[in-house]
C-alpha cells in the first residue's frame, strides 16, 4: 500500500473511515453494512479506541461469511445466530435499526464478538433516544451517552452474552481525538483486505477504463 | 433557505437531474470560484510571496501566503524539472513538472523540509494535518515553451496562441478532505472562509495560477537575461489554470447525494427566484445584457477536439442567435420576463443554451441569491436507517425517485453493460465493460437506479406495514440501498435521472456538472470519459484583486 510505518504517523478520519469500509467489503460484507463498519470504526478512534485494531480482531473470523449465520435472529430472546457468534456489525446494525421497539428490561444477547464494534451502534441509538446506555457481560461494562463512552475492561475477543439497557455513567473526559494512530499490524491486516476491492490493472483497462491517452506533452 | 415570494417553483428533480443535463452545466455566480474571489475581496484578504528559491533549472521551491481576516493558508510549491517523457496527465503518473500543498498557516523551514521530502512524492509521500490539499501539475509544452522563447526575446506571446491554449499549467489532482494524511474536512469546516465546498481546493488552484505566471517570468528571465520582458498584465489575465479530469470525480457526486444535492438546490432555487421577478429594473436588464455579450465572447474562444462538444458547441452557438433574435423581438420586456425567457429557452434551444440561461438569468441578482453560498455545504450527520420505516413507505420513495428504473430491464446487457470499479493500479476508478473484462466482481455501488430496481423488486413480497428493520436482517445486499432511498425527502436533487451504467453512458456528463461548480470553462472531453478544462482565466491576480472585479472577471471584458 506504500504506507510508511514510521513512528508517528497519524491518520485522518477520513482516511480510517475509507480503510475500515474497504476492509470490510473485501471480507464479503455488503455495501451498507461496510458503510456501517466505516461509521462505526471511525466513530470508536475519535473516542481515542482503536477500532481499527477491533475490526481486524473480527474480520478473519468473519471473512467471506454467509451473513445468515452470524446475523441475529431477533425473534428470540436472546438474540442468537445460527451458529454464531453473533457478528457485532449485523447485531449492532439490527439493534440501532430497531432502536423504535427497545423496552424497558433492554435486550439480551448471545454470544458475541469484539463487542468494542457493537457499542457504536449502542451510541446511536442512545444519541437518538438522548439517553446513556450500558453494554454489559457480567463485571464488563461499555457505557454510551451517544457522544463518549467508557469502556471498563481491555478489548475482550467476545463475550459469551451481553446484555443492553438505559443506563449507567459516562466518565471519559479526554478530548475527542482529530487523528488516529492505530496498530500498524491491525492496519496492514485491514489494507490486505481492502486490497482485495480493487481489480488488477490489466493493458485494457489502463487503456480503455480511465479513458485517457498516455502522454500530455501538448 | 427563505427569500421574497415566490410564484414560480423549482424545477423538478426529474427535469434537472438527467445525464444530458448535468452535462450541460455551465458555471455561474454560485460556482466556487467566483464565491472565493468574492469573499477574498470582500474580506480585504492580503497576499504575499515570502519565499521564491528557483533555480536556472527551474528547480526549487516557492511560499504564497493569503492572508484573511482571522487565519492564513499558505500555497508551497515544487518546481521540477521533468523530461518530457514522463509528462502524463493521467492520475496514474509517478513525476511532474510542478506538486503543491496548501499549508494550514504559514509554514516554518522545518515545515518546508518535510514537505519537500514527501509533496513531489504525491500519493506515495505523507502529508499531515496542517495542510489542507495536495496537488501537482504539468506545462502545457507547446505555449510554455512558447512563452518563455517570446518573453526571452523581449516579445509578447503570440495572442491568438495564448487564446487558444489558455493555460500555462494544468493540475491533474488537487486532492482534500484527508486524503494521504491531510486535514480532515472538519478541522476547517466551521470557519467562514472554508465552510463553502471546495474552498480550500479552489485556494489551492488560484494560488498555483500565480505562482505559474511567476515561473514563466522567471524561466524568460533565466533564458533572455536583460533582454527577457515580463509577461504583460493583459495576457497574464487571460490566463487560466487548465485541469485534466479523468473518471475519479464521476463516483463523487455518486457517493455524496446530499451535498451534490445541496449544490443543486441552491441553483434552482436561485433560478426560482430569479423567475419570480415580475419587474425587472432596467439596471439589471443592462446587466444581464452585458454579461450576455460577454459570455458570447468565452463561447467564441471555446473550442473542442471532441465531436460531442463540437455538435454541442455548434449548437450552443446556434441558440445565442436565436437568443439575439428573442431579444431583438423585444420578448425582454414585460412583466416576469426572466421566466418567460426561461420558459421560451426551454422548447426553442438546447439543453447547453437552456442551462447557459439559467447561469445568465442569475447574473442581475447576487443580494438576491449569493447569501445562499453557505447552504452548499453538507455539515450534517451521518445517515441512519430509519427502522421502523413501514415497506410501504420505502417502496413509495424508490418509485418516486426512479420509477423508470423499475420497469427496466436491468439483466438486459444494454443497460448494464458497464461497470465501475476501482483499479490495483493507484487506486483508481474505472469504468470497464461487464460483458468484456473481469470487472464485475469489484463493481463498486455507482448504479443507484439499478440498485433501486432491485431493492423494489426484493420488497414485493413483503407485507407493506412490515417494519424495513425487519427486511434488512434477511436482506443484508439492500442496506446501502434503503440509506439512500431515506435520504431521498431532504435531498430531492441528489439522485441522477439517468443509468450510469448503461451502455450509452458518458461519463463526461457528471464531470462536467461537478467541474461547474467548481467554476469550470471551456469543458474539452478528450474522450467519453476524461475532460479537459480551464479555471480562473480572467480573474485578477492576487495583488489586482479587489471588489470591483471579484466576480464577473469570468466573462471576458468587451473590447471596443
Amino acid at each position: 500500500m506504500g504506507l510508511p510505518r514510521a513512528y508517528g504517523v497519524t491518520f485522518s478520519l477520513n482516511e480510517t473511515e475509507a480503510m475500515a469500509r474497504k476492509a470490510a467489503r473485501g471480507a464479503g460484507y455488503g455495501w451498507g453494512a461496510s458503510e456501517d463498519v466505516g461509521k462505526a470504526v471511525r466513530w470508536l478512534c475519535v473516542q481515542g479506541l482503536d477500532g481499527c485494531a477491533a475490526l481486524a480482531r473480527l474480520l478473519p473470523y468473519t471473512d467471506s461469511h454467509d451473513p445468515a449465520q452470524i446475523s441475529p435472529r431477533v425473534d428470540t430472546d436472546p438474540w442468537l445466530a445460527d451458529p454464531g457468534p453473533l457478528c457485532p456489525i449485523y447485531a449492532g446494525a439490527a439493534f440501532a435499526d430497531r432502536a423504535h421497539l427497545m423496552s424497558n428490561k433492554g435486550q439480551n444477547l448471545g454470544p458475541l464478538r469484539q463487542p468494542l464494534l457493537f457499542a457504536p451502534f449502542v451510541a446511536q441509538v442512545a444519541c437518538q433516544k438522548g439517553v446513556t446506555m450500558t453494554l454489559s457481560c457480567g463485571s464488563s461494562t461499555i457505557v454510551t451517552n451517544g457522544q463518549r463512552i467508557s469502556v471498563a475492561d481491555s478489548h475482550p475477543q467476545i463475550w459469551s452474552s451481553a446484555h443492553v439497557s438505559v443506563g449507567g455513567h459516562v466518565s471519559a473526559s479526554a478530548p475527542l481525538a482529530k487523528r488516529t494512530s492505530p496498530d500498524m499490524d491491525a492496519w496492514d491486516l485491514l489494507a490486505i483486505f481492502a486490497y482485495r476491492t480493487y481489480a488488477p490493472a490489466t493493458e485494457e483497462s489502463r487503456a480503455k477504463g480511465a479513458g485517457s491517452g498516455t502522454t500530455d506533452n501538448d | 433557505m427563505t427569500g421574497p415570494a415566490q410564484t414560480v417553483p423549482r424545477r423538478p428533480p426529474a427535469q434537472v437531474m438527467t445525464l444530458s443535463r448535468l452535462g450541460s452545466f455551465h458555471q455561474c455566480r454560485l460556482s466556487f470560484v467566483r464565491i472565493l474571489t468574492r469573499r477574498m475581496a470582500e474580506d480585504g484578504w492580503s497576499f504575499t510571496r515570502p519565499e521564491f528559491q528557483i533555480d536556472g533549472s527551474g528547480v526549487g521551491h516557492a511560499v504564497y501566503s493569503a492572508i484573511g481576516p482571522a487565519r492564513s493558508y499558505s500555497l508551497v510549491a515544487f518546481a521540477h524539472d521533468l523530461p518530457d517523457a514522463q509528462r502524463s496527465d493521467r492520475v496514474i503518473a509517478e513525476a511532474w513538472d510542478a506538486t503543491f500543498v496548501l499549508f494550514d498557516g504559514v509554514p516554518t523551514a522545518d515545515d518546508i523540509t518535510r514537505l519537500g521530502q514527501n509533496v513531489p512524492q504525491q500519493e506515495t509521500g505523507r502529508i499531515t494535518e496542517t495542510e489542507l490539499t495536495l496537488s501537482r501539475a504539468n506545462r502545457s509544452v507547446r505555449l510554455w515553451e512558447h512563452v518563455v522563447s517570446a518573453l526571452a526575446m523581449g516579445e509578447q506571446p503570440d495572442a491568438a496562441m495564448v487564446s487558444e491554449i489558455g493555460y500555462l499549467m494544468r493540475t491533474t489532482a488537487v486532492y482534500g478532505s484527508g486524503k494521504f494524511g491531510a486535514a480532515d474536512r472538519e478541522k476547517i469546516a466551521d470557519r467562514p472562509e472554508m465552510q463553502v465546498p471546495f474552498q480550500a481546493e479552489m485556494l489551492t488552484v488560484y494560488l498555483i495560477r500565480t505562482f505559474v505566471r511567476d515561473m514563466v517570468n522567471h524561466m524568460a528571465q533565466v533564458k533572455g537575461g536583460a533582454q527577457a520582458v515580463p509577461l504583460a498584465p493583459q495576457i497574464a489575465r487571460q490566463l487560466g489554470i487548465g485541469n485534466s479530469t479523468g473518471l475519479g470525480m464521476a463516483p463523487f457526486i455518486v457517493n455524496h447525494p446530499v451535498l451534490f444535492n445541496n449544490w443543486i438546490v441552491v441553483r434552482e432555487e436561485a433560478l426560482a427566484r430569479v423567475r419570480s421577478i415580475e419587474r425587472p429594473t432596467r439596471a439589471e436588464i443592462d446587466t444581464f445584457l452585458d454579461i450576455l455579450a460577454r459570455s458570447e465572447v468565452s463561447i467564441s474562444r471555446w473550442t473542442s477536439a471532441h465531436p460531442l462538444q463540437i455538435e454541442k458547441l455548434a449548437r450552443l452557438r446556434n441558440d445565442l442567435g436565436l437568443l439575439r433574435r428573442y431579444i431583438e423581438a423585444g420578448d425582454l420586456t414585460g412583466p416576469s420576463m426572466w421566466d418567460s425567457l426561461v420558459t421560451w429557452s426551454q422548447s426553442a434551444l438546447s439543453e447547453e443554451g437552456q442551462e447557459l440561461i439559467v447561469s445568465l438569468v442569475l447574473e442581475p441578482y447576487g443580494p438576491l441569491i449569493d447569501g445562499m453560498a453557505h447552504c452548499m455545504a453538507d455539515n450534517g450527520q451521518a445517515s441512519c436507517i430509519d427502522g421502523a420505516m413501514p415497506i410501504s413507505r420505502v417502496k413509495a420513495l424508490l418509485k418516486h425517485t426512479f420509477g423508470w428504473a423499475l420497469d427496466v430491464n436491468w439483466d438486459d446487457p444494454e443497460n448494464c453493460a458497464r461497470a465501475w470499479y476501482v483499479s490495483a493500479e493507484k487506486l483508481e476508478p474505472r469504468l470497464g465493460e461487464r460483458f468484456e473484462e473481469p470487472v464485475a466482481d469489484y463493481e463498486q455501488p455507482l448504479a443507484p437506479a439499478r440498485d433501486a430496481a432491485k431493492a423494489h423488486a426484493a420488497l414485493e413480497d413483503w407485507p407493506s406495514e412490515t417494519a424495513i428493520a425487519d427486511f434488512l436482517i434477511q436482506h443484508p445486499e439492500h442496506r446501502h440501498t434503503i440509506r439512500r432511498a431515506q435520504v431521498f425527502p431532504r435531498a430531492p436533487y441528489g439522485e441522477i435521472n439517468g443509468n450510469t451504467i448503461g451502455a450509452d453512458v458518458l461519463p463526461i456528463d457528471m464531470l462536467r456538472a461537478k467541474l461547474s461548480f467548481f467554476g469550470a470553462t471551456h469543458f474539452d472531453p478528450r474522450s467519453d470519459r476524461w475532460v479537459r478544462i480551464c479555471m480562473y482565466a480572467g480573474a485578477p491576480y492576487p495583488e489586482d484583486l479587489q471588489t470591483t472585479n471579484a466576480d464577473t472577471w469570468v466573462y471576458p471584458e468587451l473590447t471596443a
